[in-house]
């Protein structure tokens, strides 16, 4: 009994999690706009400003948004899940975060959950000139969340004598999750070095295009540190393949430049100077010798 | 007595613990989860992103911005800039933002300086020195601040708004050649996105690459100020021009290209002509019509009515700048690499025959005496211990 007074202590440990209330609207808002301001793509997204009716009781992924990592180097996911209210069961809203870029599963998994609201009802999403809105009742509350995504692109704008444009929130704009490891040199992850030449056999090839003009593997020439070229190879509309690095085309053992399409001979299609020959090498693309 | 502290003390104690957890518990829940904290939060995000547009705008409007006019005089004056310049350059150009961080008054945001490189308020990353991932684009990266929350957010500006975009057509390079003479060179970039830069690089724009490029490419260069920052870069070798060019992850200028933007179409709506006629000027069809106008090329003549600056001249066709005249301008050139310099400058007076489109001396690209040059025996008639040498960047876009 010497220890009676320490029940009540117990007593209020034990109501913590009971005191803790639900995560808020305004909360929730904050905690998905402050992240996912970043992202760079949004995808998944199947209703467009409909209200989420069914399978009702089921848990289902709504979206999947991609997120750079702090100091931009690599990328996480985020899954939202839904699952529409039945009868006894609230509605809830989760998001989960891989720690990959993989694509997120069906259902939530033994991820970490990054939010979790229940009593979620009535939901709804869209994204609409890069903006995502979200419109839901939280414990019969209506909450609407805009969140603005500029980091998002739908394609490039190339206009006769105008500079580059994309198609996103704000043309040339983006938000970047900036810390010291994005500036270290010495941990640069992109493609290439300054002194890497198609002749010495050290440039990276970044784009690969086989005989039927199909892309063979990735393109990765948007990795590239120094830059890409492109060299003359099957003749495809679309291009040839790229290497990274310092275009020195047309010079001895190194790649023709590209001459077009569409003013001279398939036999011309290759630049290279004046006392040097474009020939095939054995990958089949022009090379001056 | 015994009895009754035997049950007060306990009772108090526990009453006090009690009262203190709970104020700590209420306090915890408040701070966590009061949602007026998340509203002020939000609102203050949402004033970040708002001034980020702002800044953007500001970068984009460069000289036509209301800032710059109320800041023009005070950023001069900290710059040293003392004579006249063509202020489009002040578009996608971080010397604004710098006195934008400056002296622009009543701001709700602050730039963050750098420490490390004398509190200026920005670095420009490219992927030659970030491996920040999907950034299409190099740029200027910056960190703005809220003032009334303390919350920050790092913006990115891309810096693409003193390109041009080479409209998808047949063009020929070099000097024009009679039928009788043989075939022009011609070639066409349909399928390609071919972006050049406007104007010269400036010495503005190499102080970034001596701040924040790689220190094995660009040692021994210094920074220049005052009325330089404007001008071009004339001081650098052909392979540190090459250098400052694979920086931004683009090329030096490719003779053949400069000769495309540069060559007036004579039919702008025929793309594919069946031959690639072209005068010798840039503002005209017609090869006779040149005029000694330092409006169209400032050559020596010029010297003595306006003093030099970027951007002297009229725009060609595809709105490259200082296409003649100005400066001399190196290329990289994979069809004769010996013609590699635009030689039509103010070294030569407004009757030299230099003063011709596709016309090129050579440069071996390592020094800035006569010595270093080919004039094909056209050599100009002026005393000069060190010539300057500008070039420009392009780079070709995948979509």
């Amino acid at each position: 009994m010497r220890f009676h007074w320490l029940l009540p202590l117990f007593f209020l440990l034990a109501c913590r999690p009971v005191m803790k209330k639900e995560m808020s609207g305004p909360e929730l808002d904050f905690k998905l706009s402050e992240e996912w301001i970043y992202a760079t793509e949004l995808s998944g997204l199947k209703y467009n400003n409909e209200v989420i009716t069914r399978p009702p009781g089921f848990e289902q992924l709504v979206m999947q948004l991609q997120l750079p990592e702090q100091g931009g180097l690599s990328f996480k996911k985020h899954c939202v899940y839904y699952v529409v209210p039945y009868k006894e069961k609230a509605g809830s809203l989760k998001v989960q975060e891989l720690k990959n870029d993989s694509n997120c599963p069906d259902v939530s998994g033994d991820f970490p959950v990054f939010v979790s609201v229940q009593g979620v009802d009535q939901f709804k999403v869209s994204f609409n000139s890069f903006k995502l809105t979200m419109d839901f009742t939280l414990g019969k509350k209506p909450q609407k969340i805009e969140i603005p995504l500029p980091n998002i692109e739908a394609g490039l704008i190339h206009e006769k004598y105008r500079p580059l444009k994309e198609k996103s929130l704000v043309p040339g704009l983006k938000f970047l999750r900036l810390n010291e490891d994005t500036f270290d040199f010495a941990s640069n992850k992109n493609l290439g070095k300054l002194s890497d030449r198609f002749s010495r056999g050290s440039a990276i090839r970044c784009h690969q295009v086989n005989k039927e003009c199909e892309t063979v593997g990735e393109n990765r020439c948007d990795e590239c540190r120094y830059g890409w070229y492109e060299v003359v190879d099957f003749q495809c509309a679309q291009g040839g393949s790229k290497f990274c690095g310092q275009n020195h085309c047309g010079e001895k053992n190194e790649p023709a430049c590209p001459r077009g399409v569409k003013v001279v001979d398939p036999e011309d299609a290759g630049i290279c100077q004046s006392d040097l020959e474009p020939v095939l090498n054995a990958d089949k693309i022009l090379v001056c010798q | 007595m015994k009895n009754f502290k035997r049950f007060i003390v306990p009772v108090l104690v526990c009453a006090g613990i009690l009262a203190g957890l709970g104020i700590f518990f209420y306090g915890q829940q408040k701070e966590g989860t009061n949602p007026d904290r998340f509203i002020q939060e939000k609102a203050a995000l949402s004033r970040l992103i708002q001034n980020s547009s702002e800044i953007h705008r500001l970068w984009i409007e460069g000289e036509e911005s209301r800032e710059w006019g109320l800041i023009k005089a005070e950023c001069l004056k900290h710059l040293g800039i003392t004579e006249k310049f063509d202020e489009s350059l002040l578009r996608c150009n971080p010397v604004l933002l710098q006195c934008h961080a400056l002296f622009s008054k009543n701001l709700k945001y602050r730039m963050v300086g750098l420490e490390e490189f004398d509190n200026l308020p920005y670095r420009y990353l490219t992927k030659s020195n970030s491996s920040y991932r999907k950034l299409r684009e190099v740029g200027v990266a910056m960190t703005i601040e809220d003032l009334q929350s303390k919350k920050r957010l790092d913006i990115f500006l891309e810096d693409q708004c003193q390109e041009v975009y080479l409209e998808e057509r047949a063009y020929a390079y070099g000097e024009p050649v009679d039928i009788k003479d043989g075939d022009d060179f011609r070639f066409d970039n349909f399928n390609r996105h071919i972006y050049l830069d406007s104007h010269l690089v400036t010495n503005a724009e190499v102080n970034d690459w001596i701040r924040f490029g790689n220190d094995d490419f660009t040692r021994g260069l210094k920074e220049k100020t005052g009325n330089d920052l404007f001008l071009p870069a004339t001081t650098l070798t052909y392979s540190q021009m090459e250098n400052f060019c694979s920086f931004k992850g683009k090329q030096i200028m490719l003779a053949h290209f400069f000769d495309a933007a540069t060559f007036l179409p004579m039919d702008l709506n025929e793309k594919i002509p069946k031959r690639n006629l072209r005068s010798p000027y840039y503002w005209t069809k017609k090869s006779s019509e040149y005029k000694s106008d330092c409006a169209l090329i400032y050559s020596k003549d010029c010297l003595k009515k306006k003093p030099y600056q970027l951007n002297s001249i009229d725009p060609s066709w595809a709105g490259i700048r200082d296409s003649m005249g100005g400066v001399f301008e190196a290329f990289r050139n994979p069809i004769d690499p010996e013609s590699n310099l635009k030689a039509s400058s103010f070294y030569f007076d407004s009757k030299s025959s230099w003063h011709k489109l596709g016309f090129r001396a050579g440069w071996n690209g390592e020094g800035f005496d006569l010595r270093n040059f080919d004039f094909r025996g056209l050599n100009p008639f002026v005393a000069v211990d060190s010539f300057q040498v500008g070039f420009r960047c392009m780079r070709e876009v995948m979509q």
